[in-house]
């Protein structure tokens, strides 16, 4: 699931790359040097670019699902190679869910189901992972969230008894709830150091305006975590999580029926009314009024971030829509990292990406770039931006994404961690099992003149908002010459701020 | 694989899921990774290893030089040449190297330096597996054909970009950098931490990069290591016609450098610009990679610092609720390890407090050692992590950067059952030897890294 984890994964690398000028992409074939060598030269072999053999078959993951009479969907894939056994829970339930001024509910919640269950507290449950030689972690995202552990073959067992202990009989104790809220709001405070953290809060507010339920970081701001109580978590709880709501992934050394019996054995008989919820409805896109500016005065780069809008998964664009992000932003060799990374030096890496959810995901673009290039930099994403429909995506560039892209699907699955969170998006995101022989098809088919057409629907810059994190002297002499809006200052949750309290010497 | 961590990153985000690689416990067999090592006349090592479970292959390369190697005067060298890698030989166009195997769906396509090592890796579909040699081999033998002044002087600035990304605009990026210069004083090579100095990096030249290369990047200097499903015949044959006519340049010498002594404790109070939260670091030197006392100080860092009921994290963010996060690691490096111990304050708690707290447990375990249950849990994760390190045939970690990690630092590319034994082996009596002998209240960095208490204020919410 290339697609569906790249948006997962890119925000927190904002290292990545891309393109050119002229013609961007490489060929893929010969490329070879002005003079051709002497035809005795033993080492002219090496002028071209070896001939491929036969591609092999697309090797695809396949999953099996099926469903326990309480509603909780069990998803199995085998593999044999080594004893290891990927064992995880997705709840559908995000933070998307979160109710109004609640921001940061979900999360919280999510995050002390690990804080005692089955009658262990925190440090009891903590040490009952460890014997498995693992420490879980849940992680919350805007269409659910997900728990899962690698352990060893002969443990799989005992961890899917510890993770039915968390999903169905969390502790809920007073101290640890005031204990991790705490936790939960410092952990807001560091976070305001990270420049892309600073971006992601205006972005959001951008893209989606604060109402709409992907309009909030997961993790809340501070006055909505502050507000937050104990009974709060428990009726999140109770409405949201549930065997309806559930799916049991089991990813490894170990066969369908053996899952679907420890499936009935953990958590046949839990009940729960929780459901899957609705997608969330389509945000408006207007077009850009001002330039969302967060001052983080000193700073040696400037994180930029631009994006819309895009679109729900399963959306007719969906494929056609990952090649045009892909030329444009979303390989090493696309056109925005070759040109800002490679042909002018200002970055370590600039990307884009096409987070299709549930409902309509965001599309973004962004780059870190040294803070005396901000006015430069900027301008060169709005050109290549505005390049998509001056310089039409051209077939040479179109065939090495898709191929690229086709190609890799069976190297994108080698772990047991990897094709198991997999799997659960794929429930979260309500994907048919067999999702990725369909993007494969789907890859295929698009057109040009389809891939063309989306590319200039949601590219077009005058669409799309535009986010700086950085020295507000730097972005008001460098970004206000480029007439692209006027600068709208904002205070994301107290950024700028001391932290709170008095700090050590 | 712990040598990998000290790595910079030349991150290409496709999306990887970073691993480390170690052994396992009831299915042993699985540890003894099947390989055939040789080498070219020319002096190049290859390590085989068929693996069938997909159609892909890995092609890693290590050229055995990393920081450790670096002269006087050019900290973040290896890094620098590493991007100029990546820029055009001979009958490779410029620029094209990554984009060409993105292209035809490579996966774990990176390059990445470390202290004592550089590796290239890419994962292709089979039916690739003779471009990416040609890709490798091209690189290895051609690169300064097509070397200029203008590509050196934009992958500087890219590499200043990676700098500033992860040290001047990081939280505590330029705390841990004072640290590390504590550490390693120059002239260890070690000093630049990988990425080194701006000034350094400006003042690189074509020259030094001709230099580097002839003398470090010989094909005497480097392993090549093929994991995944391919003929084993038909590969020796590409290996030799692409490889095998390189031209032989002796193998260069290690360099010697004596070993960094502590003398004291040294305290070093950073004002912090970019993270907003108070951070204590201690850090001491530590045995190095592989050696007597590296997997006791893995097993008692997994006891301070891994999961909520590791001591650290029980005592001081569960108990006493004064810190926000806790992390320990043994860094393991081939000439000198770090120990390092990391703990963020709450908001409102000074580092002075948190070093009182951190000495307590560490007090506690210089007199009383750690239970043995403490070091089977630890034992656990070390079986579980190895092994699933041998999941990915290439990448950052995976099957064949193992089998490269070992043959480097021991010379038998399988040698991860042994590795794994290191760990069964640690005693309790051990880490209470290692928490006394190198945890030293007087050798040892403490680093209080401590935003200024008055930030500029922020404008005002316009919502």
């Amino acid at each position: 699931m290339r697609r569906l984890f790249l948006a997962l994964s890119l925000l927190a690398l904002a290292s990545c790359v891309t393109t050119p000028q002229p013609e961007p992409t490489p060929e893929p074939a010969p490329a070879a040097p002005a003079e051709p060598p002497k035809a005795e030269d033993p080492q002219a072999f090496r002028t071209k670019m070896p001939t491929p053999g036969k591609s092999p078959d697309l090797v695809l993951p396949t999953f099996e699902q099926t469903k326990l009479d309480n509603g909780l969907t069990v998803v199995t894939n085998t593999r044999r190679e080594l004893p290891l056994v990927f064992v995880g829970l997705a709840f559908a339930n995000g933070t998307s869910q979160d109710p109004a001024a609640q921001g940061g509910l979900a999360d919280l919640t999510y995050k002390m189901l690990l804080e005692g269950a089955g009658g262990k507290d925190t440090i009891a449950l903590d040490n009952a992972f460890a014997d498995l030689g693992v420490s879980p972690s849940m992680r919350v995202e805007p269409d659910g969230a997900i728990v899962g552990v690698r352990v060893l073959a002969r443990n799989a067992d005992k961890a899917l008894a510890l993770l039915a202990d968390v999903a169905r009989r969390p502790t809920f104790a007073q101290k640890d709830f005031d204990r991790r809220k705490k936790q939960q709001l410092a952990d807001l405070v560091r976070r305001l150091g990270t420049p892309w953290f600073l971006a992601q809060q205006a972005y959001l507010e951008a893209v989606f305006t604060s109402a709409h339920p992907y309009g909030h970081p997961g993790s809340g701001v501070p006055a909505s975590v502050e507000k937050l109580t104990l009974q709060d978590v428990k009726r999140f709880y109770q409405k949201n999580v549930g065997p309806k709501a559930t799916a049991l992934v089991v990813v490894g050394d170990v066969t369908k029926q053996q899952a679907e019996d420890w499936a009935k054995k953990y958590l046949g008989d839990w009940k729960g009314e929780a459901v899957l919820p609705s997608a969330p409805p389509a945000p408006a896109s207007p077009p850009r009024d001002s330039l969302r500016v967060v001052h983080k005065p000193g700073l040696e780069q400037t994180f930029i971030m631009v994006g819309r809008p895009g679109i729900a998964v399963g959306h007719p664009d969906e494929y056609a829509l990952d090649l045009a992000i892909t030329v444009f932003g979303g390989f090493f060799g696309s056109r925005l990292n070759m040109n800002l990374r490679e042909a002018k030096g200002y970055t370590y890496g600039a990307g884009a990406s096409s987070d299709a959810r549930l409902g309509v995901g965001p599309i973004t673009v962004y780059s870190s770039v040294r803070a005396n290039v901000t006015g430069p930099a900027l301008a060169e994403f709005v050109r290549e931006l505005t390049d998509i429909k001056a310089r039409p995506i051209a077939s040479k560039e179109l065939e090495a994404a898709r191929e690229g892209l086709i190609r890799s699907y069976p190297g994108i699955f080698e772990t047991v961690e990897w094709v198991g969170i997999n799997a659960a998006t794929l429930f979260l995101k309500r994907r048919p099992m067999d999702e990725f022989a369909r993007q494969v098809e789907g890859l295929e088919k698009a057109t040009p003149a389809e891939v063309q057409r989306v590319a200039e629907t949601y590219l077009n810059p005058a669409a799309m908002q535009i986010i700086l994190v950085g020295d507000p002297d730097v972005i008001q002499q460098q970004v206000v010459p480029l007439n692209l809006g006027k600068l709208a200052p904002m205070d994301v949750a107290g950024a700028g701020k001391p932290a709170p309290g008095k700090a050590g010497k | 694989m712990k040598a990998l961590v000290a790595a910079v990153i030349l991150a290409l985000g496709l999306p990887a899921l970073a691993q480390e690689a170690k052994p396992l416990e009831p299915g042993r067999e699985s540890l003894a990774i099947p390989y055939e090592k040789y080498k070219l006349k020319n002096g190049l090592e290859v390590i085989l290893s068929v693996d069938r479970k997909l159609p892909i292959v890995a092609v890693n390369l290590w050229y055995h030089v990393g920081a450790y190697h670096e002269t006087a005067g050019r900290t973040g060298f290896a890094h620098l040449f590493e991007h100029m890698m990546f820029q055009g030989s001979k009958n490779v166009p410029d620029d094209v190297h990554i984009s060409m195997l993105e292209q035809l769906g490579a996966t774990d396509l990176n390059g990445t330096t470390n202290f004592d090592r550089t590796n290239y890796f890419e994962t292709v579909p089979s039916n690739h597996l003779e471009t990416a040699l040609w890709l490798e081999s091209d690189r290895m033998g051609f690169l300064l054909d097509k070397l200029t002044e203008e590509k050196l002087e934009t992958q500087k600035e890219v590499v200043k970009n990676e700098r500033r990304q992860g040290t001047e605009a990081a939280p505590y990026g330029m705390a841990r950098e004072k640290m590390w210069h504590t550490l390693f004083p120059l002239p260890h090579p070690y000093h630049g931490d990988v990425i080194g100095s701006m000034v350094d990096l400006d003042a690189a030249t074509v020259e030094d990069v001709k230099n580097f290369f002839r003398t470090w990047y010989a094909p005497s200097n480097a392993t090549l290591t093929i994991v995944g499903d391919f003929d084993p015949a038909k590969t020796k044959a590409l290996v030799e016609k692409y490889f095998g006519s390189l031209p032989v340049a002796p193998k260069p010498q290690k360099p010697q450098v004596a070993p960094v002594k502590l003398t004291g404790e040294t305290v070093i109070r950073h004002d912090e610009t970019v993270a907003t939260l108070p951070m204590l670091t201690l850090a001491w030197h530590s045995p190095e990679y592989l050696t007597e006392g590296d997997a006791t100080a893995d097993m008692l860092a997994t006891v301070l610092a891994t999961g909520k009921a590791s001591r650290l994290y029980r005592r001081l963010v569960l108990e006493k609720q004064i810190a926000q996060s806790v992390d320990a690691s043994q860094q393991s490096i081939g000439a000198q390890s770090v120990f390092t111990i990391e703990v963020v304050a709450r908001p409102g708690v000074s580092t002075d407090t948190l070093k009182k707290e951190v000495d307590a447990v560490l007090e506690e375990v210089r007199k009383n050692g750690v239970t043995a249950e403490e070091l089977n849990r630890a034992r656990t994760r070390y079986d579980t992590r190895m092994l699933s390190g041998l999941e990915s045939v290439g990448g950052f970690g995976g099957k064949a950067d193992v089998l490269q990690s070992y043959n480097q630092f021991v010379g038998e590319p399988s040698y991860l059952a042994q590795d794994l034994a290191r760990y069964q082996a640690v005693s309790q009596e051990d880490v209470k030897r290692y928490a006394n002998e190198q945890l030293r209240l007087d050798a040892r960095v403490v680093l209080h890294a401590v935003p200024a208490p008055q930030a500029p204020a922020a404008p005002k919410e316009n919502k």
